[in-house]
């Protein structure tokens, strides 16, 4: 076995320049493989984290179009129903509209009741339900604005204008929320919706959407369709469903993100097997020669298809374990830059399996034609009948 | 061995289909070669001669006759077996020499023992002493690049030898060396036969290699029942290696 390694590892290296090329060609696939796959590990773990008993009610015509804030009640009476809140989008920027937050306005009784994925000090959430202007911030904003419990922030909008005119509102720090999931996004800022209503220029007593909880023992169809029957032929009629199903619908407007991964994988996997097998044919062709004389000498065509094998897999390995690694390292940057939109941005354990399963099928496939090279070669005629 | 008959070649036709023609290389071909002799194969190409050596080897199978090494008949051998009775029975010699490149001398000798049941510390011993019995002992480490092509098919030798065969098998071990080097390694082929009993087949088209052999087939005069033999090899051998036969 250990000759086999040594002539597998010199073998390897016999051409440099094709070695690093091949492998190169391999990290950029796997590179590619493992970033978008932990694009898709955070769509996937965002939407599969989420309570699947609540429900998101908006309007049915767009979410833009706002509710009236009475729902709630109407909502809270129907059977099954737990508890409701509602919130309104904010967006806002700090200081510069490059510095995107994801600012909702909640209700400050109920929300975080429902919402009990962000934790956050009793002590805390007591002083923010009694400051009229108090913000909850995330411990990640914190820690990227520095900003602190007491501190006073001007928060920005692009939508809604306070009765100032002004579309810069003042805020002050309330309470700082924790997550232990890391699907949750610690870049979120909270503020109270009564604060809102009494600020806002405009749409005053309107809600952009309603979350409600059910009782486990109800049938989620039921009481979404229950909700949407109640003001089906009101001036706001709804459409009412899982949170998890919200979220993706969110994702999908703007792109298949899964499709997308599986077209660039198909592509980039396609691309790679017609590189690595071409390069196991040269390497086969060029090696005839030895392959002949190695089988004159008792070598089974097993043992050099065995060769083979580790050759397309030691290069595959490599080329994999550099895609990853570089995936790996660039994720912990592109994490931070995407943390606003898309919290979660993780490599699975499970995708190491999949990269795994992938280098061994690929060196099957990649050696193959190698292979059956080897199994055909008829050593006379390779060696040359010279007389 | 049961009897003193090393290769025996029984009716044997060799065919190949090339196209629509069917090619008859050997037709009803007999061959008796007896242990330890030195047989330098002759004659003007296409006539079969490395088929011939192709055939005794296990390299090739007969369209039909019978191919019996010692005592066991090998063209009834599968793929695996052959295989198998090459690596213990066969030491071939190429007129390329066809080492592995990237691995040293010493490296390319051990290769062939990498399919016997010895250790890694016998393997390198039996290495050294085959290197060191084609002259090439001081160059064990080199690369095959690093060696003349006198060098590396002495090397070739060693490699052919190590695992002590019965029987080598040289298809124009000189073709590609110059007449001193050839007549090197030729010595070190009658060498090989004389002190060490090795059967030798040689195909060769060179007269002077022809020297060395104990017995001259000329395959154009065999076929047709002429044989030449005893071409006064042994003071050839003499005087280039010093062995008085």
């Amino acid at each position: 076995m250990s000759y086999l390694l040594k002539l597998v590892w010199l073998n390897s290296w016999r051409n440099k320049t094709r070695f690093f090329l091949t492998c190169l060609c391999i990290t950029v696939a796997f590179f590619l493989f493992t970033s978008l796959a932990a694009v898709n590990h955070a769509l996937n773990v965002n939407v599969s984290s989420i309570n699947q008993y609540r429900l998101m009610t908006n309007h049915k015509v767009s979410i833009t179009r706002s509710l009236a804030v009475n729902y709630q009640q109407k909502i809270a009476a129907l059977e099954g129903v737990k508890a409701v809140t509602y919130a309104s989008w904010f967006g806002g920027y700090f200081q510069s509209e490059k510095n995107q937050l994801a600012v909702t306005a909640v209700e400050h009784q109920s929300y975080f009741t429902l919402f009990d994925e962000y934790q956050i000090p009793s002590e805390q959430l007591t002083r923010w339900q009694n400051t009229r202007t108090g913000v909850i911030i995330g411990q990640g904003i914190a820690d990227k604005y520095g900003w602190k419990v007491g501190d006073q922030i001007p928060l920005s909008s692009s939508i809604w204008m306070n009765k100032q005119g002004s579309f810069s509102w003042q805020f002050v720090v309330s309470a700082i929320y924790q997550t232990s999931d890391s699907s949750v996004d610690d870049k979120r800022v909270f503020f109270q919706h009564a604060y809102f209503d009494k600020a806002r220029a405009y749409a005053k007593y309107m809600v952009s959407w309603l979350s409600t909880s059910i009782n486990q023992s109800a049938d989620v169809e039921q009481v979404s369709a229950l909700i949407d029957q109640n003001f089906a032929n009101s001036n706001a009629p709804t459409r009412t469903v899982t949170e998890q199903v919200f979220i993706k619908e969110q994702t999908q407007q703007f792109v298949d993100m899964a499709m997308v991964i599986k077209v660039v994988l198909i592509a980039v996997f396609s691309t790679l097997l017609l590189i690595v097998c071409n390069t196991m044919m040269q390497i086969s062709r060029e090696r005839i020669h030895e392959s002949a004389m190695m089988k004159a000498l008792g070598f089974s065509s097993n043992k050099l298809i065995i060769q083979v094998y580790l050759e397309s897999l030691f290069l595959l390995v490599l080329g994999a374990f550099s895609g990853s690694l570089l995936a790996g390292i660039s994720l912990q940057f592109i994490k931070q830059s995407f943390a606003e939109f898309l919290p979660g941005i993780a490599i699975a354990s499970q995708h190491y399996l999949v990269v795994f399963v992938v280098v061994v099928i690929a060196a099957i496939i990649s050696s193959l034609f190698p292979a059956l090279a080897i199994k055909r070669l008829v050593i006379s005629k390779t060696l040359g009948a010279i007389a | 061995m049961k009897n003193n008959n090393c290769i025996e070649l029984k009716a044997i036709d060799k065919n190949y289909q090339k196209g629509q023609n069917l090619i008859k290389v050997l037709t009803d071909f007999n061959l008796t070669i007896k242990q330890g002799e030195f047989i330098a194969l002759m004659g003007p190409s296409g006539l079969g001669k490395s088929t011939l050596l192709h055939l005794i080897g296990g390299l090739d199978q007969p369209s039909s006759g019978q191919v019996i090494i010692g005592d066991k008949r090998i063209d009834s051998l599968s793929e695996r077996q052959l295989t198998r009775w090459r690596a213990d029975n066969i030491g071939f010699v190429f007129q390329s020499h066809h080492l592995l490149p990237v691995i040293s001398a010493q490296a390319n000798v051990e290769l062939p023992l990498a399919l016997t049941p010895l250790n890694r510390k016998q393997q390198k011993q039996h290495a050294a002493t085959a290197l060191d019995l084609v002259g090439m002992a001081s160059r064990a480490s080199h690369l095959p690049n690093e060696l003349s092509g006198g060098q590396e098919q002495r090397v070739a030798i060693a490699r052919a030898i190590v695992t002590d065969p019965d029987i080598l098998l040289c298809d124009e071990p000189t073709g590609n060396l110059d007449r001193k080097t050839a007549e090197e390694i030729l010595a070190l082929l009658a060498k090989l036969n004389k002190d060490f009993g090795k059967t030798i087949v040689m195909v060769t088209h060179d007269l002077k290699a022809a020297d060395y052999a104990s017995r001259v087939i000329n395959l154009e005069q065999y076929m047709t029942g002429i044989e030449e033999t005893d071409n006064g090899f042994s003071q050839l051998v003499e005087a280039e290696v010093g062995v008085a036969l």
